[in-house]
């Protein structure tokens, strides 16, 4: 966790990565770039929880589902227009990320994980089963044309500005006092607590600002795919996200960007060459975990130390 | 009809037991989440149909042979597994341990998936299971009892051996105090691998004894590991009669509240899961850790 002032040139220099990736990506470039914005930001926000708050929550794509169904409820049940609806996504997330974060960070450890999951499973569980309003597993299709109706390159633009913009914001939270409180809690919950804060408070803040965040990913993703479904609250989403945090590297603000662009690749092309593509993300997982456990980031700040060291004559 | 749901759940409760008895054993010792159980059931599952044929052409005998034979099988990759893996980082954050048993599960899914194809295959029953039950006026299938009395047994041979074997009490004594048992000179990486191994046994067998039950695909390991899930966490982490009261609590529930609120009871047990956590965590300290 370097200097707390945002470096422009690396910003910048993302923007532009991305852009060329947009504008020279052919056809099926587009729709993968943003896929990989949306995980980035749905990741960054576990990120949040996991690097920062020492949270290990094993529901976060609720909160990313929620996102979703939020866009599609309100177009489709309450004839919103979806400008609103992009606004009412990020806002169920944030007023569920409180119902559930305030029952949640009364426990700890794995038992924090277990009540996520419930947490997570309950959401899940209500999406899938109340068909008059939910649509069940049928899902909510066709209430808007896939991504605006936009060209898939715009609509692409328009999702790195938004992801940009919360990706700003979250390295302003945890770079600001805010931040340096969660990742004290994250680290020692008791001594946060001698000094006189309250660690329960400045975990649900963390836990909220994170479901928002991933309510804000799942509703563009909705946009994106012009549909929602419950699996998008699932637990596949949620493994997902938490193997994208550790592939990226813990402890690393990168962690959930990195993670969601070599899982997000690895997904699109390893099946072009071995159909078996979870064998290969597993035992990608395994070496990770067994040799960099902090990750491509981790692992990209080692060569980085080697490189600076052992100056090469 | 209430009775005939009571006995239903009863049995799917004893299923639940078989299932969640391993993961609790595994965590009762090691304090690891062991994501991958739902995939050594599994594998228990699919090894099953691969050995039934071997063994039996309909008779009981066959089948429990290839259903022990398919756990042992899933014993030994669990062994390996934590041999392999698991050994190395005891010593890392819980997270860490926790994402090699996800990365277990695609390993373990696509494996089956190369293996035995994406789609479900079905293995027969024994036929001398094969009839139905009569009490009062309403029939049970006979393969349940089968299962019921498996867990029975189960249940009282864990309970024999976590009582009266030396195995037992190092069980025992690994899980009050890791520390502890290390000081009296044990050796801690045999009892990591032997729990490991008992408990992938137990999924392998859940596996096996539930396979003519309904469809065998390789989905199956996120649907099982979510209910054993809920079972552990309800019974209490770690404690094997807990698991057994929360596993019949569970069966009973859910096909309770299939019957008076069809559409909540899935809802219904994830909230008592969260109750139970919540109010099992006021005033403990050892649940906050």
């Amino acid at each position: 966790m370097s200097a707390a002032r945002i470096d422009w040139r690396i910003v910048a220099a993302g923007c532009l990565a991305v852009l060329a990736a947009i504008a020279l990506g052919g056809r099926g470039g587009a729709p993968l770039v943003t896929e990989m914005l949306l995980m980035a930001l749905f990741a960054s926000s576990l990120n949040l929880l996991m690097s920062y708050g020492g949270m290990v929550s094993f529901g976060h794509a609720a909160f990313f589902g929620l996102g979703a169904y939020g866009l599609a409820l309100a177009v489709s049940r309450f004839g919103l227009p979806v400008a609103a609806g992009l606004a009412c996504g990020p806002l169920l997330a944030g007023l569920l990320a409180l119902v559930f974060g305030t029952l949640c960070v009364r426990l700890s450890h794995i038992y924090f994980a277990m009540l996520t999951l419930a947490c997570g499973q309950i959401t899940f569980t209500v999406l899938f089963q109340w068909y008059d309003f939910t649509g069940g597993d049928t899902g909510i299709t066709g209430f808007m044309a896939p991504a605006f109706g936009l060209d898939e390159r715009w609509f692409a633009v328009v999702v790195l500005g938004v992801v940009v913009a919360c990706l700003l914001a979250l390295w302003r939270v945890v770079n600001a006092p805010l931040g340096i409180t969660i990742r004290s809690v994250g680290e020692d919950p008791e001594r946060v607590s001698a000094s006189g804060l309250n660690p329960r408070r400045v975990q649900l803040t963390a836990f909220v600002i994170a479901g928002t965040l991933a309510g804000v990913a799942g509703s563009l993703f909705a946009a994106l795919q012009g549909n929602a479904f419950p699996d998008y609250a699932g637990l596949g989403f949620t493994l997902d996200s938490l193997i994208m945090v550790v592939l990226g590297g813990l402890r690393s603000f990168g962690g959930g960007l990195y993670g969601a662009v070599i899982y997000v690749l690895l997904r699109n092309y390893v099946p072009l060459l071995v159909t078996e593509w979870e064998l290969v993300i597993g035992v990608i997982l395994l070496l990770v975990v067994l040799w960099s456990p902090e990750g491509f980031a981790g692992g990209l700040q080692r060569i980085g130390r080697r490189l600076r060291s052992e100056p090469r004559p | 009809m209430l009775t005939v749901q009571i006995v239903n759940g009863l049995m799917e409760g004893m299923m639940l037991f078989l299932i969640a008895s391993g993961l609790t054993l595994i965590f009762g010792v090691s304090r690891i989440i062991n994501f991958a159980h739902g995939s050594l059931y599994m594998l228990g599952a699919f090894l099953t149909y691969q050995l039934v044929p071997l063994f039996s052409d309909g008779s009981l005998l066959g089948f429990a042979v290839a259903v022990l034979l398919g756990a042992v099988l899933a014993a030994a990759v669990g062994a390996l597994f934590e041999m392999a893996v698991l050994r190395r980082i005891y010593r890392a954050p819980e997270l860490m341990q926790l994402i090699v048993t996800i990365a277990l599960v695609l390993i373990v899914r696509d494996l089956v998936r190369l293996v035995w194809g994406p789609n479900n295959v079905s293995v027969s029953m024994p036929d001398a299971l094969a009839g139905a039950v009569q009490i009062g006026d309403s029939f049970f299938p006979t393969f349940q009892f089968a299962i019921f009395g498996a867990g029975l047994l189960v249940v009282a041979l864990m309970i024999a051996i976590i009582r009266f074997t030396r195995a037992g009490v190092l069980l025992r004594a690994a899980t009050d105090d890791r520390g502890m048992v290390a000081l009296l000179g044990i050796d801690q990486r045999r009892i990591f691998t032997a729990t490991f191994a008992a408990g992938s046994f137990l999924a392998g067998l859940a596996g096996g004894l539930a396979s003519p039950f309904g469809n065998v695909n390789y989905l199956l390991d996120t649907e099982v590991i979510v209910a054993a899930f809920i079972v552990v966490v309800i019974g209490g982490l770690g404690n094997l009669y807990g698991a057994l009261a929360g596993a019949l609590a569970v069966g009973v529930i859910k096909s309770l509240g299939v019957l008076y609120f069809p559409r909540l009871a899935m809802v219904l047990i994830f909230l008592v899961m969260a109750a139970v956590l919540l109010v099992r965590s006021m005033g403990r300290r050892e649940l906050q850790r």
